[in-house]
């Protein structure tokens, strides 16, 4: 009888996950540009007074929506178990940070749903609750720079005639992770490059997010059918 | 026998996370005691105005401090990963491994993002209201030390394990630390109730006491750690697939 | 609290401390660890001695007294227990583990009673020095006893069934319910009769 392992249905359902993330991105008016740390409590009071809808329901699908990166991280860990090491560590680790990553990203959400849910109260309480929101979705990125940089050392340690990643999928790790850490500072900064709103903290970081989601999940579709031609051969 | 050494060494990703793990216990230690000055922690009965005063005087290292733990405090996996790895080794069920898994990394979360993210906020803006000033700084001291609690199950699965493994991984001594290390967990909690005295979140007892026995047990189980990755017998040969070239896909793993 | 010695069969044998030695470990440990929340509870003591004293008054020494007084009666069905268990007489072990059980659960119902009756009085954790100090040690204490009713099910356990029956781990079991009692005797003179 032939069995359906259904980690193909995981990582095809992200095309739909990533559409309702753009979705929610370009429905965000805070986004496209995004909102400057330089804004004064009545400006940013006046902006979650103008977009209240746009704000509540981007929010409110990125809050449904956040975690659903984790299940093509546990595909990853299920590919990682065919790399030879001696010990499942790796994977822990990666499983370790899967979870921490999205909350911390949900946390943000909820600052930002908090920000909009009542737009005429004090405009410095709004602008704390737009502080808090982008802070923890800006800097909030010590489990993805974790996550990139631990499957980086795994594919390394992965040393077999067809290792399970090719080794620049290491290398790209590495990267996405070196691009993540300016964020970290960004509440160095009220403008420039580093601020939340700068090149770095928000457009190198991002961009860096969604081109991990994206060749990961095709290194990932690359790594499925493999995996089945040899289970076929062992059996 | 000589021991193979680098690439070769069959216990190196143990060796790495070990190290990792020292790496982050250093940091965190360097950003809290000395870079963010928020260990000891602050003073709880501070007004707005001194909360505000404290945010302005401590602007550059807590902003640095904070931006370093954004940026490594994920390390803090390795540790998680390695004691869960040292709980499989044990004749338990994965139950507890697992459970020490998920139980640490969701406590991250609390543990030490909530005070980053916090602090960043108050830092950023020193010239914000005093009282919300007040407000990010309650936030980030309680939010950190007050939650100390979640630790305490996590600790009590530990013990568990070691005093039920037949493996003999651990010394049955350090699960019964592991309860005595629990039991000051459990001591924090009044720091939700007092912004003065010994039970505050920088007091003697809530605080003090407790952050030295946690030192302690985070010292012993660290060089524990390193005892069993010693202990640990793969044998001197290559990973499965190195110079042999093995036709196998899967490499054997101690455990999987 | 040492009711639990071996006895001393042959002189050639190497003098040890009863049950698992790792537990004395504990019991060392949270020793050191009780010795420094009384080492703060004397140091505000010596700051305001007129409110703790006036603040103490309200401390009903009999009822310690009588809390003592049971809690030694556990130790000592709990050290019965052992020497029976050694003896092969399990069964008299096991009534006597449930009775240390039973005496634990007195000791809790007066604890409890003693707690409504200072808070239905307006002494809260939160009310004043002395007893935030008092409802601090004698309730963590009873976090300590509450962990005892665990090892006392343990010890239940061993005694159950031939396969199991270890006298290391009865010893060990017991070592910590002594080591409960300990404390609370340490507390109990600090907080009730020390004024």
């Amino acid at each position: 009888m032939r069995r359906t392992s259904g980690e193909l249905i995981i990582l095809c359902a992200l095309p739909a996950a990533a559409i309702l993330w753009i979705a929610a991105f370009f429905l965000f008016p805070g986004f496209l540009p995004p909102m400057s740390p330089g804004s004064a409590p009545s400006e940013v009071a006046a902006f979650y007074g103008d977009h209240t809808a746009r704000i509540r329901y981007s929010m409110i699908l990125f809050n449904w929506f956040c975690v659903a990166l984790i299940p093509v991280l546990m595909l990853i860990v299920e590919r990682m178990r065919g790399m030879a090491h001696r010990t499942p560590i790796m994977r822990y680790c990666m499983i370790g940070c899967a979870g921490a990553a999205p909350i911390a990203f949900l946390t943000a959400t909820i600052f930002w749903l908090l920000a909009a849910f009542r737009p005429d109260r004090a405009p410095e309480l709004t602008q704390l609750y737009n502080d808090l929101g982008w802070i923890t979705f800006t800097c909030g990125v010590p489990f993805l720079v974790a996550q990139s940089l631990f499957l980086a050392v795994s594919i390394f340690l992965d040393q077999q005639e067809k290792p399970v990643f090719g080794r620049w999928v290491a290398y790209f790790n590495v990267l996405v992770a070196v691009a993540l850490v300016p964020a970290g500072f960004a509440g160095l900064a009220h403008s420039g490059v580093l601020a939340w709103d700068g090149l770095l903290s928000f457009w190198v970081k991002n961009i860096a997010i969604a081109l991990w989601i994206i060749v990961m999940s095709v290194v990932l579709g690359r790594a499925l059918p493999r995996d089945r031609a040899v289970a076929e051969a062992a059996a | 026998m000589k021991r193979p050494a680098g690439r070769d060494d069959p216990k190196r990703e143990l060796w790495l996370a070990w190290y990792a793990i020292l790496v982050f216990y250093n940091l965190y230690t360097v950003v809290f005691f000395i870079l963010t000055r928020t260990q000891p922690p602050g003073k709880p009965w501070y007004g707005a105005g001194d909360a505000s005063g404290w945010f302005a005087h401590h602007h550059d290292g807590l902003l640095v401090g904070f931006a370093l733990i954004f940026v490594l405090g994920g390390l803090s996996a390795t540790s998680i990963a390695l004691i869960t790895y040292s709980i499989r080794r044990m004749s338990v069920s994965r139950a507890f491994a697992y459970s020490y898994l998920i139980l640490y990394s969701v406590s991250a979360v609390p543990g030490f993002l909530f005070i980053c993210v916090a602090m960043t906020a108050g830092a950023m803006r020193p010239d914000r209201d005093p009282a919300l000033q007040q407000w990010l700084y309650d936030l980030g001291f309680l939010s950190f030390s007050g939650t100390m609690g979640v630790f305490l199950v996590g600790s009590l699965i530990w013990m568990a394990a070691i005093l039920l493994d037949k493996n003999r991984v651990f010394p049955k001594w350090f699960g019964y630390l592991n309860l005595c290390n629990a039991l000051t967990e459990v001591v924090v909690a009044p720091s939700w109730m007092f912004d003065r005295g010994v039970f505050a979140w920088n007091g003697l007892i809530a605080w003090w006491i407790n952050v030295v026995v946690f030192g302690l047990y985070t010292g012993v189980f660290i060089n524990l750690l390193r005892n069993v990755i010693i202990r640990e017998d793969f044998g001197t040969g290559p990973l499965p697939g190195l110079p042999k070239r093995a036709r196998g896909h899967a490499p054997a793993e101690v455990v999987s | 609290m040492t009711t639990t010695q071996p006895v001393t069969a042959t002189a050639k044998e190497p003098r040890r401390v009863p049950g698992q030695p790792d537990m004395w470990v504990f019991v060392l440990f949270e020793s050191l660890v009780f010795t420094s929340y009384f080492g703060v509870y004397l140091y505000y003591r010596a700051q305001r001695e007129e409110a703790f004293l006036q603040a103490q008054s309200h401390l009903d020494l009999w009822l310690g007294v009588l809390g003592t007084i049971v809690l030694l009666t556990s130790s000592w069905s709990v050290a019965r227990c052992v020497q029976t268990a050694r003896a092969g007489q399990y069964r008299a072990a096991t009534r006597d583990a449930f009775l240390t059980a039973g005496f634990g659960v007195a000791f809790l119902a007066l604890k409890i009673v003693e707690w409504t009756g200072h808070v239905q009085a307006g002494h809260t954790f939160t009310s004043d020095d002395f007893f935030q100090h008092y409802f601090f040690l004698t309730a963590i204490h009873c976090v300590h006893l509450l962990i005892g009713f665990v090892v006392l099910g343990v010890l239940v356990h061993q005694l159950a069934s031939p396969d199991r029956r270890s006298q290391e781990t009865v010893e060990t079991c017991a070592t910590y319910w002594h080591t409960v009692d300990f404390f609370w005797v340490l507390i109990f003179a600090l907080l009730y009769v020390v004024r």
